[in-house]
């Protein structure tokens, strides 16, 4: 009994309550991600009138862009 | 055997792609209802994007192919429409306007690979041994 005494006594005791270690570790592996968009520039607006465009003069718009997978 | 990096990049392309879904799944039932009451529209398989656009990017992300991020999504582009147009070929509901997919989609998956998919590449560690 008294060994199990001094092992009680030398063991600490659990954390009954895990979540602010978890929180506190998501803390410190969560970084801020910054993403790189590029600006745009003259041939990202060419893209840009070339696919506004071909929606504009196409007979029927929706089925187009049904058929391109955007509708 | 498959790299953090390919993987991280496949879900990239897939999230991506899945996002973009909401247009057809969500939008054209509204822009249908609301202008072109009771007409069908043309139904390609479009559920096959996230994963096309997946494997493309763990491609890019496996192959460091010498093109530029927007010019291999305009591969893509490119051969999607291809494909549509075969489908809708074999699927005897071709019109002459889905011939301008051959130019729309690769310009249109120039745009998106170039200002959303790289971008994300970049900022999450695909590119890390890119240079």
């Amino acid at each position: 009994m008294r060994t199990l005494g001094l092992i009680h006594r030398g063991t600490p005791e659990p954390p009954h309550d895990l979540w602010p270690r978890l929180r506190a570790r998501l803390r410190e592996e969560d970084d801020v991600v910054r993403v790189p968009v590029p600006a745009l520039g003259w041939r990202e607006e060419a893209a840009l009138a070339v696919v506004l465009g071909t929606v504009a003069v196409v007979p029927d718009p929706l089925g187009f862009l049904a058929a391109s997978g955007i509708l | 055997m498959l790299r953090r990096r390919e993987l991280l990049a496949y879900l990239i392309g897939a999230g991506v792609a899945g996002t973009l879904l909401v247009g057809p799944y969500a939008l054209r039932v509204v822009v249908g209802a609301v202008f072109l009451p009771g007409r069908a529209v043309p139904v390609v398989p479009i559920v096959l994007l996230p994963m096309l656009w997946g494997l493309w990017n763990l491609l890019w992300a496996r192959r460091h192919p010498r093109l530029s991020i927007g010019a291999w999504g305009a591969v893509l582009g490119c051969a999607a429409a291809s494909g549509v147009n075969g489908y809708l070929w074999a699927a005897g509901v071709w019109f002459r306007a889905a011939a301008l997919l051959l130019v729309f989609l690769p310009v249109l998956y120039w745009l998106l690979w170039r200002l959303v998919v790289g971008p994300l590449n970049e900022a999450l560690g695909v590119e890390g041994e890119r240079g």
